[in-house]
């Protein structure tokens, strides 16, 4: 549920968490980007950093600077600001990213949990299932024809936490239980409602269905696109995945190994949620690409 | 110019204070000393800004031989450093002549050793800090701990030998193996029970040897929970102690499954645990210089408290306190 009055719940000395509701819904996300959009138009005196997600928002400040109950009332004053979550627009580009879905590395990663850890079979085909999908095929279609939103850009570096925008795509799918140990870098995987890509080779949770050759972050600024940022995506962005074979994976791979990899970010548009809602609504929700 | 590493220790990397901030939005932790009280005083001590790179030296130091004068300072943990063979102080500036070599051992007390070196270390800048952050393979020197035959390069200052830290301007690293860690309740602090609130204040709990500047693991009793951990909407996942993905203030208490980790300073930057209670800053020193298997027995803080004593601490890192 969304609450009438958004929540201020302390986090040690120097964070507070705001929280606006107690569910995904993708509306408490707006407001959680609404307000950090506004935290930084209005340099809020105090305020070092913000940390958004789906429903809440973490905000770093300095206790020297300001308290907490004053932080709570200049929070207040910005949220009273935004108006109703219809009104909000946020600047919102959308990049295009070549995966190969169904690749043969995150097929081997997920073999060698199945055989190391416990015994599961083909991640694409299990979402699939679940989702009452034909099969791993049909699962690339839908997953590959919508936009997905970044709710937040978080846990690792340049990691973007997304959801289907086209409530036709929407997949939910449990996490690993327990978690893997390792992943394939670039792989692209679903889990509870969300849509991730793996920046580290780390461990991990989501179900893996395919793999992007392209970084998502590139701290020593080898490409074009890094020379004056460290991550591709920022929240409020959306992310077209674009389906590749074998051959444009390792085409796409080589050109990012040599450092010239341009990659497709459009940076026009501003996303309007009354827009998108009614865009939404319009939708029979049964149809599956 | 700088000092070369002769032997590597068991985690050395490079940091400043206050680490790397403003990059949440990035996906990056901030990085930075854990025991920040230790860490600045190291720096004032060789007369830099407080915040300036330095070396954190984790439980056991590195070997360093230096090719030009400087001075340094050595504080926190106790690793029987010598300056050739000499017993170097803890807690006061020394002075260091090109080609001598300074030598840490293992840490006798405390975990976590704080060097630093007048002018700090010439480390790149990247995000605005020098901090290393070893899972992301950034910052610091080529993003990871020293290796043995790497240069530390250093900028050079003018540090005065012979400055002290009075013992009540110090952390008190008294040892014995037990603590009393301030800890304030929130964010989620209504998913657990009375009686789990209770367990979590009353009881030991010993640091797992699975700690790092990721996490600190803790393991004691089982906790228990309210209807707000069991009643709640399906997207939040099915344990008790999982919720939709929200952002991990640094410090938390974060509850995986049945495991308390405090969250530190390399943190992934958000997931989807609870975090029923945050260790506030003025707490930190003593997770830096606690050992696996000592004990934490935590303290219940208001957050105006923990603002008070991280008030006090940072009175004790100015120049002024200096001897």
């Amino acid at each position: 549920m969304i609450y009438d009055e958004p929540r201020f719940l302390p986090g040690g000395d120097t964070f507070v968490l705001v929280q606006f509701g107690d569910d995904a819904r993708i509306d408490l996300n707006f407001m959680a980007l609404g307000l950090t959009a506004a935290l930084r138009e209005d340099g809020t005196a105090g305020v070092i950093d913000t940390n958004p997600s789906y429903n809440s928002l973490v905000v770093e400040y300095d206790p020297d600077l300001i308290g907490m109950a004053d932080l709570e009332k200049e929070l207040r004053r910005l949220i009273d600001g935004l108006g109703p979550v219809e009104d909000l627009e946020l600047d919102s580009r959308l990049a295009y990213l070549p995966v190969m879905y169904l690749d043969p590395w995150t097929k081997a990663c997920v073999e060698d949990y199945a055989r190391r850890i416990t015994p599961r079979g083909g991640d694409p085909e299990f979402v699939a299932r679940l989702n009452g999908l034909e099969d791993a095929h049909q699962l690339v279609r839908v997953h590959s024809g919508t936009e997905h939103w970044v709710v937040a850009v978080c846990s690792t570096p340049g990691l973007p936490l997304m959801v289907a925008l086209d409530p036709r795509c929407a997949l939910t799918s449990p996490k690993y239980d327990p978690p893997r140990t390792w992943t394939t870098l670039g792989a692209i995987g679903v889990g509870g409602l969300s849509t991730s890509v793996y920046t580290t080779p780390g461990p991990g949770g989501y179900n893996l269905i395919g793999r992007t050759p392209v970084p998502l972050w590139d701290a020593r600024a080898r490409l074009p696109a890094y020379r004056d940022r460290v991550v591709l995506l920022d929240a409020a962005d959306r992310v077209k995945f674009v389906p590749i074979g074998r051959e444009e994976f390792d085409y796409i791979a080589r050109r990012v190994e040599e450092g010239s990899y341009e990659f497709n970010v459009t940076g026009y548009q501003r996303f309007s949620v009354r827009a998108y809602k009614a865009w939404a609504a319009s939708l029979d929700g049964r149809a599956r690409f | 110019m700088g000092a070369t590493v002769l032997k590597a220790g068991l985690e050395d990397t490079v940091q400043d204070y206050p680490g790397r901030k403003g990059a949440f939005g990035m996906g990056f932790p901030p990085s930075g000393p854990i025991d920040h009280w230790s860490f600045r005083l190291a720096n004032l001590l060789v007369g830099n800004p407080p915040g300036a790179a330095a070396l954190e030296c984790a439980f056991i130091g590195p070997t360093l031989r230096f090719d030009r004068d400087t001075v340094v300072a050595l504080t926190g943990a106790d690793m029987q450093a010598t300056l050739d063979d000499a017993p170097v102080p803890l807690w006061e500036s020394v002075a260091v002549r090109a080609g001598q070599t300074l030598a840490l051992r293992s840490a006798v007390r405390g975990a976590r050793a704080y060097v630093a070196f007048a002018g700090g270390i010439d480390a790149p800048a990247f995000l605005g800090s020098r901090a290393t952050f070893v899972i992301g393979g950034c910052g610091g020197l080529a993003g990871a701990p020293l290796k043995a035959g790497r240069t530390i390069p250093l900028s050079g200052g003018a540090g005065t030998p012979g400055r002290r830290v009075r013992a009540r301007h110090r952390p008190p690293l008294a040892g014995g193996g037990a603590w009393e860690i301030e800890a304030v309740a929130g964010p989620n602090d209504d998913w657990i029970d009375e009686a789990g609130h209770r367990r979590f204040l009353e009881s030991d709990w010993r640091l797992s040897p699975k700690s790092n500047r990721v996490g600190f693991r803790l393991e004691g009793p089982d906790w228990t929970f309210t209807r707000k951990a069991t009643d709640k909407a399906p997207e939040n996942g099915s344990h008790p102690s999982n919720v939709i993905d929200h952002g991990y203030p640094i410090g938390a208490v974060n509850l995986c499954g049945q495991t308390p980790i405090i969250l530190m300073v390399d943190t992934l930057t958000l997931g989807g645990f609870i975090n029923p209670y945050c260790v506030p800053t003025c707490a930190w020193w003593k997770l830096g210089q606690s050992r696996p298997n000592e004990l934490y027995r935590f303290r219940r803080v208001s957050v105006a408290e923990a603002q008070e004593r991280r008030r006090e601490i940072a009175g004790f890192c100015t120049e002024a306190v200096l001897a």
